[in-house]
Order: C-alpha cells, then structure tokens, then sequence
C-alpha cells in the first residue's frame, strides 16, 4: 500500500503520515494538549471549571487569539506581519483618548479598530504586493511607524476606555457564555467559510508554491493583498478586546502580544513556510499560552519564571512537529 | 515573474558573460557611499537648525552612542547573511549587563577573566540557538524568540525582579575613558569596524556565510561545512550581544532588566538600511555601520531639536521604509543595465569569472 503510493506520488508522504500531518495541523493535537493542560488545572484549582473562572480565562485569551488569527493569514500565505503590535497599540491609545459610550459607541469604536487595522494591513499590502518588499523588512518599518504614532496620540500610559466597552465585553450572556469567547468564535466560524472560498484556497496556493499558484491563474497580489488587510482588521479587532480588558490606554500594550503571536501560531502547528495550518489551531494556541501561565500560577511557580515554560514549550512543540513532519516524509 | 528574471539572467549572462559579482559589489558599495553621504550631509545640515549641532562634539556623541548598534548590527548582520534573524539580542545584552554587574565586583583584580566568562555565558545562549536551528531544524526566527523569551524570564527570576550592583572598573575604563584625547568606544568601534569588515568579506569563514547564504545546496556541494557554518553567526551575535551588555553597563553605571528592548528593531533596521537583502547571501558590514551611524545620527538631532519620541521613532520608520524602497532590486538591475549599456562591449566581456576559486 505504502509502496504504491510513494510510487505514483513520490513527493507525497504515506497515508498514515499524511493523517498525522492533518491531526499535527488540523489543530488536534493542540486541542488535546490544551484539554489535558485543562484537566491538571481543574485538579489544581477546582474552582477552574466556574463559569466565572472560564469567562476570566477567555477574556484574557481574546487579544492573543484574535492577534495570533491575523498572523496565521499572512503566514499561511509564507509571509511575516511584524505590524500587529503597532496597529494593537494605535487602537488601544484610541479609544483610551476618545471613549465613547453606550451600545453605538460600541459599535463605533469597534468600526473605527478595524478601519485603522484594514488601513495599516493595506499598506502593508501594498508595500508586500505591488512593490515585492520583504514581508518582515516592510512590516518591520510600518511596526516602527505605528509605534510612533500610538506614542504621538498618547505619550504614557493613562486614560479610560468607554464603560460600555470595559463592562459588556468581558461579561457573560445569561451568566454563562463570555462574550469574548463569542467574539473569537465569530472569528473562526468566519475563516471556515473563507478558506473554502477562491480566496481562501488561493491563499493556501501562494503559500505552498507561488509559481505554481500564479500560472495556475491565482491573482498572486491581490490575494497577498487582502491577507494582509484581514489580517490588519483583525489586529484591530484584538486591539479592541484588549482595551475592552486592561480599560485604560498605553503606547506599547500591542508589544509583548508581538512574540506571543508568533508563538501560538507555531504552536498551532501552522508552518512558517507558509501552506499549510489554520486559524482555529491558532486560537488553540493562544488559549494553551495563556493558560499554561494560570496552571504554573496555582502549581505555585514564581511569576518570573512563566516565561522559561512558554519558551520550552514553544521549543519542544515544534521539535515535535519538524520531527513527525520528517518521520512522516520518510516513510 | 523568477522565471523571467532568470531568462533574462541566463541572456545576460550568455551575451556579456557573468556579472553578478561585479554587480553586487556596485550595489553595496552604492548604498555604503549613499547612506555615509547622508550622515554628513545630516550633521552639517543640522547646523542651520542650531549652532550647537554639526560640531565635532556633537560627532563624538554620534560615535559614541553608535557604538552599541554597530557592535550589536555586526552579530545581527552576519545571522541575516545566512538567511536567518536572531531575535534574542535584547535578552543576551540584558544577560551580558546583569552578569557583569553581578559576578564582577566594581574594584575586582580579575575583572579580565570574570569578564571573559560573561561573554561565555553569552556564547553558550547563542550556541543553544543554534543547535537548536541547524541539527534540530527550528527556524531561526521560533528558536531565537523562544531563547529570548527564556532568558529574560530566567534573568527576572535570578535578579529577583531588582538587578543590583554597580559597573566594573574595566567596563568603565572602555566606555569613559580617553587616549589622546579621544574617547575610548571610538578607538574600540573604529578596531572594531575593520576587524569585523575583514573578518566578514576577507576570512574564509566570512566567505561561507554569503556562500550558504546565496545558495545552500550549491555551497554544500562546493565542500563547505554547512552545518558549522550555519551555527557560527549565533554564537558570535550572541557574543556581541553580550558585549553591547557590558559596554551599556559601563555607560550608564549600572544595568536594568529592560537594558536591551530598545535595541532589537534597530539592530535589523540598520543591518536593511545599509543594504543587506534580509534574505541572506547579500551585504557589508561597512554598509551596516553606516545604517546604524544613520540611525544614530537621527535620533541625536530629532532629540536636539526637541521633538517628542513619538515622532522620532516615526521618522525612524519612515527612513527604514525609504531605505527598503530604494534598495529594492528593479532599481538596482535597471542602474546595472544603464551602467552595462555605457561601457564599451570588450571592457565588459573581459570582466573575470572569479566565482568558485
């Protein structure tokens, strides 16, 4: 069996790897990772499984996951979006310099985050797309400039996020469903519909093969061009949950969700080489960063040392991932 | 959109013979010139915005504050002529400060050797990226922001959240001093420079990286030790890094966990600025420096002239972009052929082929 397959597709792997790649990638394996990491948090803490203790764990996933999405898009698509920290800290000083109350100014700030995140992804877009810059040169330039500019429109940490905002979006629907965890769900349920799109097929294509992709007819800049813009809004919409969270303002709050991305996108089994993964292992990802951070906290592990676990994790997560891929491309 | 520049390289290179080296050499040594250009025209143009400016005094600020940048662009540059990127420098200056803080005593007579093992302990972070990258294959971007994120978190736990102690009189001496009255980091970063320059376009080991850098598989056919090769840039980034720690230890008197944020982006700006390809196999270190002393430059006279640090670091960006823009490789193909096209036909087909000796 394995035989005839490597036979007629020699650059295939075998059937039983090929599954195995799907579960290293499809975000199975992750989300065991995360369940098991869950069950020994639940022992540790038995207040863990508290609609109240699920709530506070989803609102501090929100930003990370809705960033860490963005990210996958353009990585997906072999690229690297430095910019996330820049558009997180522009929408973050905005609506702590300009809240606006009740359910419309809501509604408006939201808006207003992901025009200013379509806005800087287009750019990056632009710059990617039509004049063929690297992606971690230009993206490392407009993260520059961003940072500026969230340091021009408030230059220390202060202000207040819209009441509205900070209460209802960190808040439970009939006590039970964070809102938080809505928003994030909206966003994968979203990306299930857009990945069997043109579009979202076509961005699999120019990940996995670019040539091949643009003589098979994909409009190879269009397509990076609006990986970059989603990605922006969605920088823009963790800008959001991020303000909605910390209810106040300051220039760099987008910098430490920089790494962090681009750890739970790597830990989501989404290749840097671009091709292959998906925004829900993604989302797993983060949510396995940030709890990993509240198991270490009730197992008692000094705070300072959370990050020495993250690092070690994010290492043996994609040894393991290389190594199965290897095991896999051999047999 | 590759295929069609490989066709017209392949014609290229069939009517005129092989040009590339000599084609790489004119667009380094271009941007080199330009950006070293700028720098003067930047520090005597400064003068018409305040007499204060544009002086040599205000050139040995620029130099010495440069210095940090162009020890730590070094490290950086020789990771992204490989192709890769080392994201833990600001974690391995923080080590490299803390260290020498902690192990060495202000007044100790074996600073020398204490010295010597923090660099050490640099060395043996950066040798751990790279095992990671080269035998375990990690891309280098996971596996240097994973060791960043290690280090800084071991560096809160070790100091307790509060690093004490104060410089040593060896860190002192190099940043504080002067020898004939010139400061010590500038004779230190101008031996540097042409240690580090030789080093990276005349040593045999400097030769490999932009070999592994432009082509990996070629180069490993061609009998380089690719997997050594690819390691040695980590280490020796690493060993800035830490080096960059010491010195910032020896400029402000004393180290702070958050010593080496401010320098990452700066590091990789200056590395594009001065011509590098971020994708590897391209670059000199002069290049580099100049991308760092612009860099510097820019920040000394938007401080002097008094501007908020918001609208610094967005000029900052803006000049990175403009670098990238002007650096990009139509431009510099389209200068070559303008170049080719006025030199006469012999001339140009006498050109050696020096590659591969």
């Amino acid at each position: 069996m394995s035989l005839s397959t490597s036979s007629v597709l020699p650059r295939h792997s075998t059937p039983m790897a090929n599954a195995f790649k799907r579960f290293v990638q499809g975000g199975s394996l992750i989300l065991v990772t995360y369940l098991a990491l869950y069950a020994v948090y639940g022992v540790l803490e038995p207040r863990a499984l508290q609609p109240y203790a699920i709530a506070a764990l989803m609102n501090n996933t929100a930003p990370l996951a809705l960033a860490a999405a963005g990210l996958t898009l353009v990585v997906i698509n072999r690229g690297f979006d430095l910019s996330l920290a820049g558009v997180i800290s522009i929408c973050n000083v905005v609506l702590a310099t300009m809240p606006m109350d009740g359910p419309g100014g809501a509604l408006l700030s939201v808006l207003l985050c992901i025009l200013i995140g379509g806005f800087i992804g287009a750019v990056n877009g632009v710059l990617v797309g039509w004049f063929g810059l690297q992606s971690i040169a230009a993206t490392l330039a407009t993260m520059i400039i961003c940072q500026g500019i969230a340091l021009v429109i408030l230059d220390a940490p202060g202000g207040y996020v819209a009441e509205w905002i900070v209460y209802e979006l960190t808040d439970r629907l009939w006590g039970i469903i964070p809102v938080s965890g809505l928003v994030v769900a909206a966003v994968v349920c979203l990306w299930l519909i857009v990945r069997r799109t043109r579009f979202g097929i076509s961005l699999y294509a120019i990940g996995a093969d670019e040539q091949a992709a643009a003589l098979s007819g994909v409009n190879v800049i269009r397509v990076r061009f609006g990986a970059y813009l989603l990605a922006g809004a969605l920088y823009g919409l963790a800008g959001f949950m991020l303000s909605a969270q910390t209810a106040t303002g300051n220039p760099t709050s987008g910098a430490p969700l920089l790494l962090l991305s681009f750890a739970a996108v790597a830990l989501g089994g989404t290749s840097l080489a671009g091709g292959s993964g998906g925004l829900f292992a993604t989302v797993i990802g983060a949510a396995t960063l940030t709890l990993l951070q509240k198991v270490l906290f009730s197992a008692g592990v000094s705070s300072f040392y959370t990050g020495m676990f993250q690092g070690i994790v994010l290492i043996l997560a994609v040894v393991f991932s290389v190594t199965m891929s290897r095991i896999g491309a051999r047999q | 959109m590759t295929t069609a520049s490989e066709h017209q390289m392949e014609q290229a290179f069939n009517q005129t013979g092989d040009h590339r080296r000599s084609e790489r050499i004119s667009r380094e040594t271009i941007s080199a010139i330009a950006v070293a250009i700028l720098c003067v025209a930047m520090l005597l143009g400064a003068r018409f915005i305040s007499p204060s400016l544009g002086s040599w005094s205000q050139v040995e600020t620029v130099l010495v504050l440069g210095s940090f940048l162009i020890v730590l662009s070094f490290g950086q540059g020789l990771v992204i002529l490989t192709g890769g990127l080392d994201l833990s420098l600001p974690a391995v200056i923080t080590l490299g400060g803390i260290l020498a803080t902690n192990w060495v005593g202000a007044t100790d007579p074996g600073a020398w050797y204490l010295l010597g093992a923090v660099l050490l302990v640099c060395a043996g972070v950066g040798l751990v990226s790279a095992i990671g990258i080269v035998w375990l294959h990690i891309p280098p971007f996971i596996m240097t922001l994973a060791m960043s994120i290690i280090v800084s978190s071991a560096l809160l736990g070790y100091t307790r959240g509060t690093p004490r102690g104060a410089a040593p009189d060896l860190a002192l001496a190099l940043m504080k001093s002067k020898v004939l009255g010139m400061p010590m980091p500038i004779l230190f970063v101008i031996g540097f420079v042409i240690l580090g320059a030789l080093f990276q376009s005349r040593s045999v080991p400097g030769r490999y990286l932009y070999a592994i850098g432009t082509n990996i598989h070629a180069a490993r056919i061609a009998g380089v030790p690719v997997l050594l090769v690819q390691a040695m840039p980590y280490v020796i980034s690493a060993v800035c890094a830490g080096l960059v720690g010491i010195m910032l230890v020896g400029y402000s008197n004393g180290a702070t966990l958050r010593m080496g944020d401010d320098y990452l982006l700066p590091s990789i700006a200056a590395v594009v600025i001065g011509g590098s390809s971020i994708l590897g196999g391209r670059g000199n270190f002069l290049g580099t420096v100049g991308g760092a002393l612009l860099l510097t430059t820019l920040g000394t006279i938007i401080t002097a002239i008094g501007l908020q640090i918001g609208w610094r670091t967005i000029i900052e960006g803006a000049v990175v972009l403009i670098a990238l823009l002007l650096l990009r490789e139509e431009l510099f193909q389209k200068l070559g052929q303008y170049w080719r096209s006025s030199q006469p036909a012999s001339e140009s087909g006498s050109i050696t082929r020096r590659k591969g000796t």
